[in-house]
């Protein structure tokens, strides 16, 4: 083991000065997963916790693995693959190579600003490549998800100064570049199973559409409540399955990785919502409108969206009240998007991002209301 | 009496809590009195080399307020002027002979009583005691001409391994009031006594004073947090404070018209085998008061508490405010995977190792920083160990900006850098919390 820490300190140290010093960024990452860096306190704190941004992001991976395992069975699954393995096999490897070319592209940026800034790849990205892969449908073309990943690492984080500078969330930023330039490849009903010439729509699809109830419609479809909470239905890959995510969401709870602020905000203020919608507007116009408030929650991308995306602590509001507004905020705009835009069955990816528009000027009042109590105090 | 129960906050649960027994100094060879435990001080040193001191003999000066003084705690010969870099002059070094005291006037009660406040400015500022008294904002020596709004005193005794106030004032219940008495005549306002349960029967018969009983974890005993929650600095105020210890020390330099030199410290950390109280002098020598032989390459010497104390060595001296040791483990070498480890014995705030489970465990932690510096990224967490209505993370990104307005809206008045120091223990992008506050005081005392 000693020898193996000298052989890395000095192999840092070539690289860093050698010609090779571009990818010094990407060795200081590897080198600090493999070995602790070792640097000691220079000043009080004398002691430090012993969390790090490793193990802070590692958990967040670790809390995606349930949604990775069913939503690659749910792909083989969906394109009638038979047997657990073979599905999930089937399904593991359409996943793995959009994982592959999300990192290999991201990484390729994150080594480029890394040496251009000075620092090492920041443990970030290790999120967003995950992240984004498990948003997208089976069938997406590899070059797009290149393109989508510089587009997301770069316009939708390293312009603003890299990891923790952002606005945006950098996954959500990649997506939306997708949804919105090749709509054609990641909405309609055609690209959710990962068979060709087969078309598949998804419940929020069969929802939107439905002239009369919306559950009658979708019963119809084969998308039972069961089912949807489970994950066995057309989606995208990591979106699907309700109780992956929660699993995933109580591991992030437990650990205080993510807010629990945000995740119950953003689910109190969709179900209110699709409360309010179903009793004004169900019964007189169909479709949509008529679905009970609890399907909204299990549906599309609401949940791995409430749980792996809004609650992205540098995109999402900073201060504790400033959290609860953000939540509700998103839980508002993703109903009413999904109910009153006739154009999108799905609106959680641009209820988040309009959640991260916003969450700098939601900050902006928490803290104006603290500086005020201070002014008041006292008199 | 106000009672506070604080629910922010973290108790960080070490081994090597100091037993409450006194053991004499082994030795006593040599003190020093050090510039560089005074923040901002210019000192004009008056000794030279070779000098004889007596135990209250001047020493050196505050140059920009040349009354303020500060004096030998030990009778002796000048050894040497330590200078560090751009010849800031950072300690006298003075080797210790037989006791010796320089002779001042003693003050009895009745006599304090008749004070005027001119009066007793005038006595405490000779007594070479003067830079007890601290003030916010700026966290610096008082400034004598000032009238401060009130004077706190914490006896909540709530850092890692603390000595305890109770303990090392153990008998000298006269001396305190005697002490409490004089800093009546410096303020028209309040003096403020904080205590917890366990140091409250101490110090419950002080008269002249408001008392105010806190609980909950750390930072509960700081006297910023304090502050914060008994009489809040607004613009324009300015507060006093002083450690119990230290109006001890006043009451008897009033009593006995000497400097009072004796000094009793807690010995932590895990590194010791003999966890005690030790009676020794102010300014001491770490290896005086410590039994075992102290590495600096393996161990860290602190002189105060592990959280804000300053890095001493083995032959370093400890500070004046300071009436701790604590000594710990130096980090040793890189550990493989450390990010995944499970964390049986790993010290954290946050619920994501295993030692979660074991709350009260008493862990031995090293020098180690856990990880890099990363950007903030900001969660919440750094509110809940911040037991005051501040913003910690966006009072730190108005200092970084340097925007001396949102400063002063969002507190910079209030705090001081011991205050965050649990933000920078629990952060997990590794930010030196109190380097950015110490900024921001500096940026605000430069705009006057």
């Amino acid at each position: 083991m000693e020898s193996l820490v000298r052989f890395l300190n000095n192999m840092d140290k070539k690289i860093k000065n050698g010609p090779f010093k571009i990818f010094s960024p990407m060795y200081g990452a590897l080198n600090t997963m493999l070995f602790t860096p070792g640097h000691g306190t220079t000043t009080g704190p004398h002691i430090r916790d012993s969390i790090d941004m490793k193990r802070f992001m590692g958990i967040v991976i670790f809390a995606l693995i349930p949604s990775i395992l069913v939503g690659s069975y749910n792909v083989g699954l969906q394109a009638g693959v038979e047997g657990l393995f073979a599905a999930f096999m089937f399904g593991f490897l359409k996943l793995l190579p959009i994982i592959v070319v999300t990192y290999a592209v991201g990484l390729g940026w994150e080594m480029i600003f890394g040496h251009i800034n000075g620092h090492d790849i920041h443990e970030g990205f290790l999120v967003t490549g995950i992240l984004l892969p498990l948003t997208l449908p089976p069938t997406i073309p590899l070059w797009q998800v290149a393109v989508a990943v510089s587009f997301g690492t770069v316009i939708g984080k390293e312009v603003f100064g890299g990891t923790g500078m952002n606005l945006l969330n950098p996954a959500l930023t990649a997506r939306a570049f997708l949804f919105f330039t090749y709509p054609g490849d990641i909405s309609g009903d055609s690209v959710w199973v990962a068979v060709d010439g087969f078309t598949g729509a998804t419940p929020l699809a069969a929802a939107a559409s439905a002239s009369g109830s919306a559950v009658e419609a979708m019963n119809a479809a084969g998308f039972t409540l069961n089912k949807m909470f489970f994950g066995f239905v057309p989606g995208s890959i990591g979106e699907t399955s309700s109780i992956a995510i929660l699993i995933g969401a109580a591991l992030l709870l437990i650990t205080g990785v993510a807010s629990w602020r945000i995740m119950l905000a953003t689910t109190l203020g969709a179900y209110g919502m699709a409360l309010l919608v179903q009793f004004f507007g169900g019964d007189v116009v169909g479709g949509i409108r008529t679905l009970p408030a609890h399907y909204h929650l299990v549906m599309g991308g609401f949940l791995f969206g409430t749980v792996f995306m809004a609650t992205d602590p540098v995109s999402a509001a900073g201060t504790d009240f400033g959290k609860w507004i953000y939540g509700f905020l998103i839980g508002f705009m993703v109903i009413l998007i999904r109910t009153f835009n006739p154009a999108y069955p799905e609106g959680m990816m641009l209820a988040i991002l309009l959640g991260n528009v916003f969450s700098p000027l939601i900050d902006h009042f928490v803290i104006q209301a603290n500086i005020k109590r201070r002014l008041n105090y006292g008199k | 009496m106000g009672v506070f129960n604080l629910k922010k906050g973290h108790n960080i649960h070490l081994q090597g809590a100091a037993e409450r027994h006194v053991d004499k100094a082994h030795k006593t060879s040599a003190v020093a009195v050090q510039p560089i435990d005074f923040r901002g001080l210019r000192p004009g040193v008056k000794v030279e080399p070779g000098d004889k001191v007596k135990r209250g003999s001047l020493i050196f000066v505050d140059k920009r307020r040349p009354n303020i003084v500060f004096r030998s705690p030990s009778a002796g010969t000048v050894r040497e002027i330590i200078r560090g870099e751009r010849r800031v002059i950072q300690r006298v070094i003075i080797e210790t002979t037989a006791d010796s005291a320089e002779s001042f006037k003693a003050y009895s009660r009745d006599e304090i009583s008749k004070f005027s406040t001119e009066k007793a400015k005038e006595v405490l500022l000779n007594s070479g005691l003067w830079p007890a008294l601290r003030q916010r904002p700026f966290n610096k020596i008082a400034e004598q001409d000032k009238s401060p709004k009130s004077i706190f005193i914490s006896a909540v005794d709530s850092a890692p391994l603390q000595a305890e106030s109770d303990f090392i004032l153990a008998g000298r219940e006269k001396d305190f009031q005697l002490g409490i008495d004089l800093l009546a005549k410096l303020t028209d306002g309040k003096i403020n006594l904080s205590v917890s349960a366990s140091t409250k029967e101490f110090f419950v018969n002080t008269e002249g004073v408001e008392l105010h009983e806190f609980s909950g974890p750390h930072p509960a005993g700081n006297v910023g947090v304090q502050i914060h929650h008994i009489d809040r600095i607004v613009a324009g105020n300015i507060v006093w404070h002083i450690s119990p210890r230290h109006v001890a020390q006043i009451g008897s330099f009033l009593k006995k018209g000497e400097y009072p030199g004796a000094k009793t410290y807690a010995l932590t950390g895990s590194e010791l085998t003999n966890n005690l109280y030790i009676a020794g002098t102010e300014g001491a020598l770490v290896s005086d008061l410590v039994s075992e032989t102290l590495s600096a390459q393996t161990q860290r010497v602190i002189s105060g508490n592990v959280l804000t104390g300053k890095q001493s060595r083995p032959n370093g001296f400890v500070g004046f405010y300071d009436d701790m040791i604590t000594v710990i483990p130096e980090l040793s070498g890189r550990r493989f995977f450390g990010w995944l480890q499970l964390g049986l014995s790993a010290n954290s705030f946050w619920p994501m190792f295993l030692s979660k489970l074991t709350p009260s465990k008493k862990l031995a932690p090293t020098t180690d920083m856990n990880g890099e510096e990363r950007a903030f990224v900001s969660t919440g967490e750094y509110e809940k160990v911040v037991p005051m209505d501040i913003l910690p993370v966006h009072l730190c990104k108005a200092i970084l900006v340097e925007d001396v307005e949102l400063m002063e809206k969002l507190g910079i008045y209030e705090v001081a850098p011991e205050d965050f120091a649990l933000c920078s223990y629990i952060c997990p992008s590794k930010i030196e919390f109190g380097d950015i506050i110490e900024h921001g005081i500096i940026t605000m005392e430069k705009e006057g």
